[in-house]
């Protein structure tokens, strides 16, 4: 079963319109990276999930549940991180857990093993300071505790990682991984190396709709057949691979080397096999892995 | 109405934590005994004053200070409570929804309809805690100096005070279901209540108006009893009940 299901959302601002058709889903116990560039509509979207927003057009669900305004995913299910979150300055990070269980209708004695135990996960056990004086980092790793705390089915997160420093992201990746053994979290960003890193799934958001969205195993086969540089000893050579290979195109910067953007592993073989042949000397043939940036650039069309 | 309780002792510890309790609490009782105290010094000043006036060819005769004098203190002094009060809780709503505090809490299941009531609860409790302690202090000094038997209705004027005080919150509730920012709240609160003072100064339904529960002297004197005050007191209780009704529907669909 899909824990999230977005279907074909919409909203307009005004005459600015946000969201043209959004549709992903989330199946269970996966970590699924929600990418788009900064002002693209995730954080719109993620209200619209949590019943903050009143959309459109489109469906929303939530471990089957239709999500609207005014009727927010069933409480407990969902736990939210918000980018920037914002505690009761006056309180300590147990005590604000103690305020979330309560909400919740956790019983005092699961709300004191719970707290114990995300206070451990997120490194926050020891802290008996007021929140007013955690930083950044610390915060956002109490957000995670706090979202975690009524034991939802679904964890998400609105950039969580977007004003960290590299210590502070490492820290609440690993967090969000662990997470995972117990629910399916949904993690907006525009850091592709963070969803690289622990996305099973991920959908790109341009312009309000959704432009790709799929397996991490699907982009890489999707972008299987890209970019294969040669770079040549003697740039006189170029054009006699050219001539044999005319999809390839010299780089403007150094007329030595030729970019063939779309090679698959057969144009790979082949191209070997004609220079051995025509022996033609290189100094180095590359094969571009394909990434997520470049998945990225093209669906924004840069 | 899920989180209510919850949500009710946040907010006590808020109020605790950031000072406020202590600083309402500390403003009503200086307020208290500033009441016995004007009154107690102003033959005194009077007595300073004396040579000046007389050069001047005023003569004033002896100034007999009475627990009447105490009590018109207390009527001057207490607005200062209430609107110090206002102020302070003028943001309690918009900075919780324009900081985003809230938004973790609600994806818990919190009610909006908790925060409204739960918010109203504490500041009335405050209110009441503040204004009857300055009532309590007033009524202490003025029966320790004077008399109080000779000042008529001292309870149902203090009752008064308190209910017109309850429709003051209940406006900063209203406001604060629309408004973005504190300023917006108090500045409503505050031209409802020059709207109803207005009224009242030139019309006749000016006694069933809520500022008419803070006409505290006419009671003292006897010139007005309890009853004439009933139906006000009806429309102010009415009239919170409303203004806090009102405001969860609006809260509810309002933008976060």
């Amino acid at each position: 079963m899909n824990v999230l299901e977005v279907r074909d959302i919409r909203k307009s601002f005004g005459s600015k319109k946000v969201l043209q058709g959004v549709s992903f889903s989330v199946p269970e116990n996966c970590i699924f990276g929600f990418i788009g560039r900064n002002g693209a509509g995730k954080t719109t979207t993620m209200r619209a999930v949590l019943g903050m927003l009143r959309t459109d057009g489109g469906e929303i669900e939530v471990l089957g549940e239709r999500v609207s305004f005014g009727r927010p995913p069933a409480g407990g299910r969902v736990g939210f991180l918000p980018d920037v979150p914002e505690y009761y300055g006056y309180m300590n990070a147990g005590e604000y857990l103690t305020l979330c269980g309560s909400i919740s209708g956790m019983d005092s004695k699961d709300i004191k093993n719970r707290c114990e135990e995300l206070l451990t996960l997120v490194g926050l056990s020891g802290e008996k300071h007021r929140i007013k004086g955690y930083s950044r980092g610390m915060k956002q790793r109490l957000g995670i505790a706090q979202a975690l705390m009524g034991r939802p089915d679904l964890l998400i997160c609105d950039e969580p990682t977007s004003a960290l420093d590299p210590v502070g992201r490492k820290d609440i990746l690993d967090i969000i991984s662990a997470a995972k053994e117990q629910c399916s979290v949904v993690f907006s960003t525009h850091i592709l190396s963070d969803v690289e890193r622990i996305c099973s799934r991920v959908a790109f958001i341009e312009g309000g709709k959704t432009a790709f969205s799929g397996s991490i195993e699907e982009i890489r086969a999707l972008r299987r057949d890209t970019a294969l540089m040669l770079t040549l000893s003697r740039p006189e050579d170029a054009e006699k691979v050219l001539g044999g290979f005319p999809a390839g195109s010299k780089d403007s910067s150094d007329p030595g080397r030729i970019v063939f953007p779309k090679a698959s592993d057969r144009d790979c073989g082949e191209l070997m096999a004609f220079l051995s042949a025509q022996k033609i000397p290189i100094i180095r043939l590359e094969r571009h892995e394909a990434d997520l940036e470049d998945l990225f650039m093209e669906v924004i069309g840069k | 109405m899920k989180g209510f309780g919850a949500f009710f002792m946040k907010e006590l510890r808020e109020l605790v934590r950031t000072k406020r309790l202590m600083l309402i609490l500390g403003v009503f009782t200086v307020i208290g005994i500033m009441d016995p105290a004007i009154a107690k010094l102003t033959p005194k000043l009077y007595e300073m004053m004396a040579e000046d006036l007389k050069s001047q060819g005023i003569t004033m005769g002896e100034i007999k200070v009475t627990a009447m004098d105490c009590w018109a203190q207390y009527v001057k002094n207490i607005p200062m409570g209430l609107i110090v009060l206002l102020i302070i809780f003028c943001g309690i709503y918009t900075s919780e929804y324009s900081k985003g505090t809230l938004i973790p809490l609600f994806t818990k299941g919190l009610s909006r309809s908790s925060v409204v009531l739960s918010k109203f609860a504490v500041m009335v409790l405050t209110w009441t805690a503040g204004s009857w302690l300055c009532f309590g202090v007033t009524y202490f000094y003025s029966g320790f100096y004077w008399d109080n038997s000779a000042v008529k209705n001292l309870l149902f004027s203090g009752f008064g005070w308190w209910l017109f005080g309850v429709l003051m919150i209940s406006l900063i509730v209203f406001f604060s279901a629309f408004a973005y920012s504190p300023a917006q709240v108090i500045l409503g609160a505050g031209a409802v209540y020059f709207a109803m003072t207005l009224i009242g100064m030139y019309s006749k339904a000016g006694k069933y108006l809520p500022v008419s529960l803070t006409d505290s002297l006419s009671l003292y004197k006897g010139e007005t009893v309890p009853d004439d005050c009933l139906a006000a007191a009806a429309i102010t209780a009415a009239l919170s009940l409303a203004l806090v009704l009102a405001a969860l529907p609006l809260t509810r669909d309002r933008k976060i």
